[in-house]
Order: structure tokens, then sequence, then C-alpha cells
């Protein structure tokens, strides 16, 4: 059996062409077949929406924007851009293959040209065969997945990526500013560590845990997993739950 | 003579086209709704404001292209041929009936002269369930629009199709009814009209006042293209000599070509910055073989066995600006020189046949009817002027704008309101800004009227044939609208468009700041206490605010995060082929 990538195209209702009937599996007759779900712009889409939409058993999301400058909200494909490149790094941690999650810009195109879009992305779907989360392929997936969107629910990276106009764009008020590298690296360092203290957080739950078990489970140093749990303790996202002998139990507290 | 703004005005901000038009139509509006490529919506839409869609895509004079807040970026949107188009594509797609109104009022209204002014009087008394009749000397409705605008800029059935659209609301015109004669205000009180509203034109020429002016070969312009739209043919030899500089006498130059005519002059006698014709008509003109000779006045016309032969100008000087703020023409004494011609066309204004109407109505000077220049009220208690017939030559826009403001003082006067309480005192700017330095981001786009339209040479057939297959065009040249005014132009409400609208939790925010630098339109600000509030005015919905919160604070009205995720669920439910 031939098989046939379930896809989630986000489509912004500015470039979706007039012919396609977002009602119906097949756009138009011969042309390929996703489920297309309108939205108002690609910067509609919370990153909390891609990654939901992987855990409730899509295998590939595909968001679809207009081009600058056709954004019909002047910068709201910049935004998607941001956010479909912020996940992607994300997902590279969990073990969902980036590539399953594409930006594409289709303003003003014809139906042809969607299509086109459409299937150069199922095609690379279909390589990558079913999702390891349906599959169930590798055990450590759905966890990661799960902490990737307990990353992107919370606030120190959301407020990140939000900021990430104005720090690279304008000075502060002390004249300084970022530069796009500068502002990747400090992004790229907070996916990480945020990453891992919400793994580490999802695997205490109700479970209390020791700093080697934490380190052996997610396949860390100890003594890095040490310094993530120091942090999250102060920032209140675990709590020490008991002493065995003299190691410390910690167990995670509900964020918020 | 200037366009000035009829265009209803409130507190509320107002995009500048919709400022600018004398009609108010909301242009910004029709211009959302093309660029989703909803064309026979936007013609509805316009038709809410004015009856004429298709007649004003062709011939405006668009003072909502010269407000255009894009003239700013690079060029202002090609908005005359977006609305010509959409209603092109109405036309071919079939137009839908209006919906019959219920006559709620028994009082008859009489609408004298079946020109744009009237027409839309009509219109809009009908739409307000009044019965009207329109009474109209020639024997068919549209005035000027018929008798004075050529074929080749504005076709016959082009009028046809918007009258048969009034007519379709059930208005009722009568032609072959001449105004004086057949009937008279006396006539129309007796058979229970109520109101009256007169927009009878300014149908005459006005005379050049020089010698040899009754010679054969002389056309007044006016009466020149109303025989030539009669169907009635005219020789006007082979050079013909026009005076004047506004559009009748492009109009009737480019006439004078299509009959036959080898050589046309214009004679102005200022400068051609200061013709009131349309840079695009002069432009076209030009180009089909007109020429123009400036700082030129007839001083006589020079005749031959009763038949014009040549027309003796005098060169002028520009001198300071008379009270119309043009420079004011002075001969130059000793400066005679001929033209030889064999017709000559006068088109240096227009005059109201004041003969047909009571002595009562008009001023002093027996030439003019004083009319209160907001209710446009007469002097007489119950009839109404307007158009061209008060204002001098204009344009259609204007007289749609006159038509329509008398409409609603009928309706007050009918009621027993007040005809003045409430209407257009607010003197507040309205005009838009924006922040310019976010928009010039947007390069210069397709202009539709960069599009070679394959205009016609000289032909009685329609000149710039707009095309339909362009239509992909028209939707990305609407896309160039910068959207200067609110989000609700279109008044399409909840079923014409998607737009949501931004609500803040107020509990969840935390004033960090982030939706109001990432908001495209800053319509997102904290207020006083710290929270984030939503200027719903601005919100055009696009969610990226909802998208960026870090405290996911943010949630649209109609597309939530949930809606999203429950279109994703049950898609992923369905099977995938």
């Amino acid at each position: 059996m031939i098989f046939k990538p379930k896809i989630i195209a986000f489509v912004c209702s500015w470039c979706l062409p007039p012919e396609v009937d977002i009602t119906t599996p097949s756009l138009i007759r011969g042309y390929p077949k996703v489920r297309i779900v309108q939205v108002m712009c690609a910067g509609r889409i919370d990153p909390t929406i891609a990654l939901e939409t992987f855990l409730r058993g899509a295998d590939g999301v595909l968001v679809v924007g207009c081009e600058t400058p056709d954004c019909h909200y002047v910068e709201g494909n910049m935004q998607a851009d941001r956010k479909v490149k912020m996940l992607k790094r994300l997902m590279a941690l969990t073990g969902l293959d980036p590539e399953r999650l594409r930006l594409e810009w289709a303003s003003a195109s014809s139906i042809e040209t969607f299509a086109g879009i459409i299937n150069a992305f199922r095609n690379q779907v279909a390589s990558l065969g079913t999702s390891p989360l349906i599959s169930k392929a590798d055990s450590s997936i759905l966890l990661n997945v799960s902490a990737a969107k307990a990353v992107v629910e919370n606030f120190t990276l959301r407020v990140l990526a939000g900021r990430e106009k104005g720090l690279t764009g304008d000075t502060n008020v002390y004249g300084e500013r970022l530069s796009q590298k500068e502002f990747d690296n400090l992004m790229e360092e907070t996916i990480e560590a945020e990453f891992i203290r919400h793994k580490i957080r999802l695997l205490t739950v109700g479970k209390p845990m020791s700093v080697k078990q934490i380190a052996a489970v997610a396949g860390m140093e100890p003594s890095l997993t040490l310094c993530h749990v120091v942090n999250m303790r102060r920032k209140g996202m675990i709590t020490l739950d008991h002493v065995e002998g003299t190691t410390p139990f910690y167990k995670a507290l509900e964020v918020g | 003579m200037m366009a000035t703004s009829n265009a209803p005005k409130s507190k509320r901000k107002l995009p500048p086209c919709r400022v600018a038009c004398p009609a108010g139509i909301n242009v910004q509006g029709y211009i959302a709704l093309l660029q989703q490529g909803k064309f026979k919506e936007s013609v509805e839409l316009i038709r809410k404001t004015m009856p004429f869609p298709a007649i004003c895509g062709r011939v405006c004079f668009s003072p909502c292209q010269d407000a255009c807040s894009r003239k700013n970026v690079d060029q202002p949107v090609g908005i005359r041929y977006l609305k010509r188009l959409a209603s092109d594509i109405e036309r071919e797609q079939g137009r839908i009936s209006p919906v019959s109104i219920p006559k709620k009022h028994d009082e008859k209204v009489a609408i004298v002269g079946a020109g744009p002014a009237g027409l839309s009087c009509a219109y809009e008394l009908a739409k307000l369930g009044y019965p009207v009749t329109v009474f109209e000397r020639m024997h068919a409705p549209g005035g000027m629009m018929r008798y004075g605008i050529p074929d080749y800029r504005l076709q016959k059935y082009v009028v046809d199709n918007e009258i048969a659209y009034i007519r379709d609301l059930g208005v009722e015109i009568k032609t072959e009814v001449e105004f004086g004669k057949d009937i008279t205000l006396d006539k129309l009180q007796k058979d229970g009209y109520k109101a009256v509203f007169i927009g009878i034109g300014a149908q005459t020429s006005q005379k050049l006042g020089v010698t040899g002016e009754d010679l054969k070969g002389v056309f007044p312009a006016v009466e020149f293209l109303r025989d030539i739209s009669l169907g009635e043919t005219t020789s006007v030899g082979e050079r013909v000599a026009v005076i004047g500089g506004g559009n009748t006498a492009i109009d009737a130059a480019r006439t004078s070509l299509r009959l036959g005519a080898r050589e046309v002059l214009i004679l102005y006698r200022r400068s051609q910055e200061e013709m009131p014709a349309l840079p695009a008509e002069i432009e076209a003109a030009e180009e089909e073989g007109v020429q123009f000779h400036f700082m030129v006045a007839p001083k006589q016309i020079i005749g031959e066995g009763g038949k014009v032969k040549a027309v003796e100008c005098l060169r002028m000087q520009l001198r300071e600006p008379d009270q119309s703020g043009r420079k004011r023409p002075t001969p130059i004494q000793g400066s005679e020189h001929t033209y030889e011609v064999d017709s000559i066309i006068p088109a240096i204004g227009q005059l109201l046949e004041a003969s047909c109407l009571p002595q009562a109505i008009l001023d002093k000077s027996g030439r003019a009817i004083p009319a209160d220049p907001m209710t446009l009220e007469s002097s007489i208690s119950g009839v109404f002027v307007g158009g061209d017939a008060v204002t001098g030559p204009a344009s259609v826009i204007e007289a749609v704008g006159a038509g329509k403001r008398a409409a609603e003082s009928i309706d007050r006067y009918l009621n027993g309101k007040d005809l003045k309480v409430g209407r257009d005192v607010e003197t507040e700017e309205t005009a838009w800004t924006k922040d310019w330095d976010k928009l010039t981001k947007k390069p210069e786009r397709y202009t539709v009227s960069h599009v070679d339209v394959g205009r016609q040479k000289v032909s009685f057939k329609e000149a710039d044939e707009l095309l339909v297959k362009i239509r992909k065009l028209a939707m990305a040249e609407a896309r160039r609208c910068l959207e200067c005014g609110p989000c609700s132009e279109c008044l399409g409400g909840e079923e014409m468009c998607e737009a949501d609208k931004a609500v803040v939790d107020e509990a969840l925010c935390t004033g960090c700041n982030v939706c109001a630098v990432n908001c495209p339109f800053s319509a997102i600000k904290k207020d006083e206490r710290g929270v984030a509030a939503v200027d719903e005015e601005l919100c055009k919905g696009c969610g990226i605010c909802s998208a960026s919160c870090p405290e996911r604070a943010i949630s649209m009205k109609k597309c939530a995060d949930a809606q999203i995720m429950s279109s994703v669920m049950s898609a992923l439910e369905r099977e995938f082929v």
C-alpha cells in the first residue's frame, strides 16, 4: 500500500487560490491531497498549534504565507518565518525531523503553483514516512515533543521570540542592539536550556527522581543536569520531594 | 471646478479616498472586496452609496485617486480602473436584480431631469421607500451621461444598464415630458407631488461673444455633442477649431476627428497648466493628433458666403489670478493672427436654461438658481435643486453627491424634520496618518493604468478596452491599497469578511509590550493601567499578537487557538487520500 501522509496545511486566506475548496480533500481534480486549515495570516500560527498538530497525529505541517512585500499584514510573513525557524531548531532536539515542517510563500499564486508547493512537500513527507509519534519507533519521542510543546507554551522562549523584532531592529535605552547572529545564538541557547528543563519537569511529574536518574534517562552529563535542576528549583519548576540516604529526589511543580 | 467634499463626516476616522469622493463612496471597502476577488460584492457595495459604478468607472475624474495615501509611497491605487473592471465583470456574470423595496411612504416625489443628479436623488428616495417619478425632456434618460459624453468614453449600453437598475428599484421614469411646457411646478403640486427636485443641468453652450458666431459652421459644443449622440450626421469639414480647455472641448475635438476632420485645433486662452480637462483626456487627444494652441483667444470669426472661413485670434498673456484662482488672461495688442478652418466649436462653458423655470425660483439676474449649499433647498419650500443647474458644468460624481444630499433633505422635509440639524457640521480633519516607514517596504506594483489597454485610435468604439483577462492583475492592484481606514469599511460585517479581532485576557496580561511591538498596525497598546488594550478600529485580525503573546493572554474572537485546533482535529480524523 502506498503511504498517504497526513498533512495539515495552514494557509493564509490571502494566498489561497479561489478555486481551492477547503472542505474537500482533493483540492481540484488531479491535484494533491492535503487538509487545509485556513487562517488569516501565516503569522497567526502559534508554535503551540504546530506542535499540537504533530502530537495529534500529523505526518507533516505546511505553513503557507505571502512573500514580502505581498503580506496583507505588512510583516505577518516575517513573523511566520521567525516562528517556523524557531520551531525547526526545537524539533531538531526532539528527534522529530524538522523537515516535516515547512514554510512556503505563495502570494496570489495560481492553483498550479499552489498545487506544486503542496505536491513537493507531500513528496518530502512521504519519503520521511509515518511520523515517529504515530509509529512509536522512538520511545522518547513523545516525551521530547511534549517537552518542546511545553517550551513554546511558556513565557521564557515566547518573550524572547516576541522581542526579536525589537532587539534586533531598534536600539534599547542604552543604545545597544543585538546583531542577528547574536540574537540567533541567544535563541539557540535558550531553546536548548528550556527544552532540557521542560523535559526534566515532565520526567518528574508525579515520579520523584534523583539527578543521576534524570541524567541517565535524558542522556545528559549529571553535572549539567544538576545545573539545570538548581536553576529549575530557583524558578519554581521543581521541588525537593524527599531524600534517600544522601540523595535528594526532585519532583515537578505546576508551572505558572 | 474643484470638488468639495460632501462626504459624510464624523469623528470616526475615514480613509482619504472616501473623504475626497463627492458622493462619499467607501472606496477602501470595495477595494478590500476586490482584493479577495469578490467583484460582484464590490459593485453591490458601491451601489449602496451611488447608482453608477460602471459609469464612474469610466468617466469619473476620480478625486479618490488623487487623495490616495499610496501616492506617498509610490503611485496611487488605480481606483477608477478597478471600479470599471468590477462593473464589467458584474455585467459579464449577470447582475442580480435589486431586492424590491416596500413602499414605506405615501408622499410622491417628482424629479425633473433624468441626469446623474436627478437619478441619484430618485435612487436614494426609492431606497427609502418613496414613490418617485422622474420627468425627462429627451427621449431617453441619462442627461449629460447620454447626450454629453461621447460614445468612445461612455457607451450607451452602460448608461442603459445602470438606469435599468434604478428602474428595477421601482423608480418611474417618464421621458419626453418637458418642464415648463408639459409640466410645471403648480401642476406637479396639483398632481399630488409633495416635494420636487430640479436637476435640469446646464444645457446651453455659452456664447463666445464675438462677431460671426451665427455663421454656418459654428457648432456650440453641447448641442454638437447632443446631436452626435442622437445619431444626427453633422459635417465638420477638414479643419476644425475647438475653443475652450475643458472636458467638453476635448470631447468635441476627439469627436470631430471621428467625424472625419483631418486637422483639429484646440484654442485655449490660458496655458496647459490651467486646463480644466482631465490630464488623461488631454493626453489621449494629443495621441490622436489633436493640436493644442495655448494662450490664444478668438477675436472674430471670419465668414465667406455665410459660412465659416477662418477664426482670427489674439495672443494672450497671463496676469494675476482671478476669483477662480486661475491666472487671468489678457490680450496682447496687435497680436492678431488667423487660423483657416471649416468649422468652429465653441466649448467655453455651459449655462442653465432658465426659461423653463418659474421666476420665483431664480435669482435677480434671472440666470441662476440660488440654493442652500447644505440642504439644496431653493427659495420655494419643498423644491430642491442640484447638479450642474446650480454649480455650472461639473462632473458626474459631483452631481451624484448633490442628488444624494437633496434626497436626504427631501426625506427630512417630508417627515417634518429640520433640514439642517446634525448635517455635516463636523469640520475636524479626518484624514488618516500612518507610520509610512513601515509601509515603504511595499514597493511599487502593477498599476492597471499601466497595462496596455489597446486604445482604439479613431473610432466611436469604446476606447481603453479593459479585459476581464486582467482580473488577476486587478486583484494584485487592489492589494496595493494601504488600508488607511478602519477595517469595517466594506460594511460587510462578518459574512463578507473574515476579519477577526484580538481580545486580551487582562488577568493574564503582564504588560510586557510584546504585542505592541509586533502588531503591524499599532492596534494594540498598553493602557494607563499597563494592560494591553486593542483598538478595534485598527485591528485587522491577523492574530500575530495572539501567536506572539508570551503569556498567551491574547486570543482572537473568531479564530482562537482552540478553533484552529478543532479544525485541525476534524481534518486529521478524515481520510487522507
